[in-house]
């Protein structure tokens, strides 16, 4: 009896010491940090100047939510999601229905072909759009030209975010068609044989079988993807730095600025917070659209 | 498969609808590609023919962009900023894989008192956006005094719970006979876990490292906030800076970009399977 108690406390000790690695970093820089914000997004505190932090209560949020600059970054933000999530999913979708429909020899070619755009930094894949982006010397603008046009990508403060959109698809497509495919050949064949005999058609498959069956990945790349994109940030940095006129100066570009640039830990803090609560509401949405239908 | 689930369509009406998919599934291939082509190209250009476009391929090809960047190592340290890289991604990337396997195999094995607990909590983090922790994560490795030095970026990556949720997730699949087994001979349980469970591991581990590397490689944000000092960054955000704070020929960026971006391409070509493999799970677990 005493053997077994000892060596199950043993085990456990064990256990413990397994874990403690892990669950101390996992403290020390993701539960500290998280109570940790909340608390500055309270104080005042430039923190290079010799004033010591002050409490105000919630005195950052309503800075936040009178500045013309904090919705104004919020609204760029906006319509980045709103122009992205759509289209992300819709060409990944038809890209991961196009390419499970080739021949079985050339699909990994494809797949990776998609794919190889996201293996790279956002520095590099903003590098090189900015260069063809450019309005003077740019590829685009330079075969265009021979059609007598001259777009100006990112120097006109319309267009700027909409050709961050287009990097972006670019950029971030092949991730979210890789696991669309898996999602499409894990539907079992029997399902397409059997409706097949029942008479219906392609199209009818699709949304009867195929749609329903993808649900539940449908929701986690919508979900994934704007968590992810109401976080953009490289590719505004490294192609048009928030320009022209802020018109693509977005909410984390804005927080980044705030904390590190005019180093106002406690405004950012507030502001971090206040995105963290939009991208919480649209991902709830987003799980309770595609779950109830 | 394909050919099975569209069978209900005439033949001679099947081939012609899949040929017109294949040829706009290529020629999206050939897009998709299309940049790294051009911009390899244009890296043997000399910089009045970048500025000035003609055509893709180079008039006259150089080496003078890759001469440059080995040449002017003080202007611009590329090569230092490679080590760095290197020294970064390889240490997050042993650090994560011993860490998060044993946190993992703590949890889903050893299964401690208030580990359910602990695994929910960790699991639940997963879903917090990033940028929530930059203040105050900077603050800390203030604190620490560990800002502008490798440990700024490799020490905060190991706490990150989608290694642990993504290695939990492997355990279930496999069989724990072995461990038991093991266990009876009387192996310690610090012998079971280096000499049976890292080994069983493997598929799974690889392509947390994989994964990983890549992704710290890759990282944009951490070394811009966390780093400061020129020999201190990291490659791909080095030539970020450089090439948004000074003038600096294009050539040169453009060169630097394609020896930043080579590790991940050759690291993919080789692990492509698992890799995509990877993904996939990643997608259909959530």
């Amino acid at each position: 009896m005493d053997k077994t108690i000892s060596s199950s406390r043993r085990h456990d000790l064990a256990a413990y010491l397994f874990l403690a690695p892990y669950l101390t970093l996992f403290a020390v820089f993701i539960l500290l940090p998280f109570v940790y914000s909340l608390l500055l997004s309270l104080f005042r505190w430039e923190m290079v100047s010799l004033t010591p932090p002050r409490f105000i209560g919630w005195g950052n949020y309503a800075e936040a939510l009178h500045s013309d600059y904090f919705w104004k970054a919020m609204w760029v933000t906006f319509k980045f999601v709103i122009m992205l999530a759509p289209m992300m999913l819709l060409l990944s979708l038809l890209a991961a229905l196009g390419i499970n429909a080739c021949g079985a020899f050339r699909q990994p070619i494809y797949r990776a072909a998609y794919f190889i755009p996201a293996l790279i930094s956002v520095s590099v894949a903003g590098i090189l759009w900015r260069w063809f982006y450019n309005t003077d010397f740019g590829l685009f603008n330079a075969y265009l030209s021979e059609l007598g046009w001259r777009i100006p990508w990112i120097t006109s403060s319309k267009l700027a975010i909409v050709s961050i959109v287009l990097m972006t698809l670019w950029w971030g497509i092949g991730g979210t068609t890789i696991i669309l495919i898996a999602g499409l050949q894990g539907i079992p064949d029997s399902y397409y044989e059997a409706a097949a005999i029942d008479g219906a058609g392609r199209i009818h498959q699709f949304f009867y079988i195929t749609l329903p069956q993808l649900r539940p990945i449908l929701l986690f790349i919508t979900v994934m993807n704007i968590i992810g994109s109401f976080q953009v940030f490289g590719q505004t940095f490294m192609i048009t730095g928030g320009g022209p006129e802020l018109s693509t100066r977005t909410m984390v570009q804005y927080i980044y600025e705030t904390a590190f640039t005019n180093y106002r830990m406690g405004y950012g803090s507030a502001m971090s917070w206040l995105l963290f609560v939009v991208i919480g509401i649209f991902a709830v949405m987003q799980f309770r659209i595609l779950k109830e239908q | 498969m394909a050919e099975q689930r569209i069978s209900s369509i005439p033949q001679w009406k099947k081939s012609r609808v899949q040929w017109l998919i294949e040829i706009i599934i290529a020629l999206g291939a050939i897009l998709m590609i299309l940049p790294f082509f051009i911009a390899l190209l244009a890296t043997f250009k000399p910089e009045t023919e970048i500025i000035q476009f003609e055509g893709v391929f180079p008039r006259d090809w150089t080496l003078i962009n890759y001469q440059k960047i080995f040449e002017n190592s003080e202007e611009i340290p590329v090569i230092r900023w490679l080590f760095n890289s290197i020294l970064i991604s390889s240490s997050i990337t042993i650090l994560v894989v011993f860490v998060t396997s044993m946190a993992a195999y703590s949890l889903s094995r050893l299964r401690p008192p208030g580990g359910r607990a602990a695994f929910t909590l960790i699991v639940a983090t997963i879903m917090i956006p990033g940028q929530l922790f930059l203040v105050p994560v900077y603050l800390i490795l203030n604190f620490l005094h560990w800002l502008d030095t490798p440990l700024a970026l490799i020490v905060p990556a190991a706490s990150g719970a989608f290694g642990v949720f993504l290695l939990s997730q492997f355990f279930y699949s496999i069989p724990k006979d072995l461990e038991d087994a093991a266990e009876i001979d009387g192996c310690s349980i610090w012998g079971v876990y280096w000499h049976i469970v890292l080994p069983l591991m493997k598929p799974a581990l690889s392509t947390l490292a994989i994964l990983t590397f890549i992704g710290s490689w890759n990282d944009f944000l951490g070394p811009l906030v966390f780093l400061d000092s020129t020999t201190q960054l990291t490659l791909p955000v080095g030539i970020a800076l450089f090439q948004t704070s000074y003038f600096i020929e294009y050539g040169i960026t453009l060169a630097a970009s394609a020896i930043a971006t080579f590790p991940a391409i050759v690291i993919f070509l080789i692990f492509q399977k698992q890799i995509i493999k990877s993904i996939s799970l990643t997608g259909l677990k959530g």
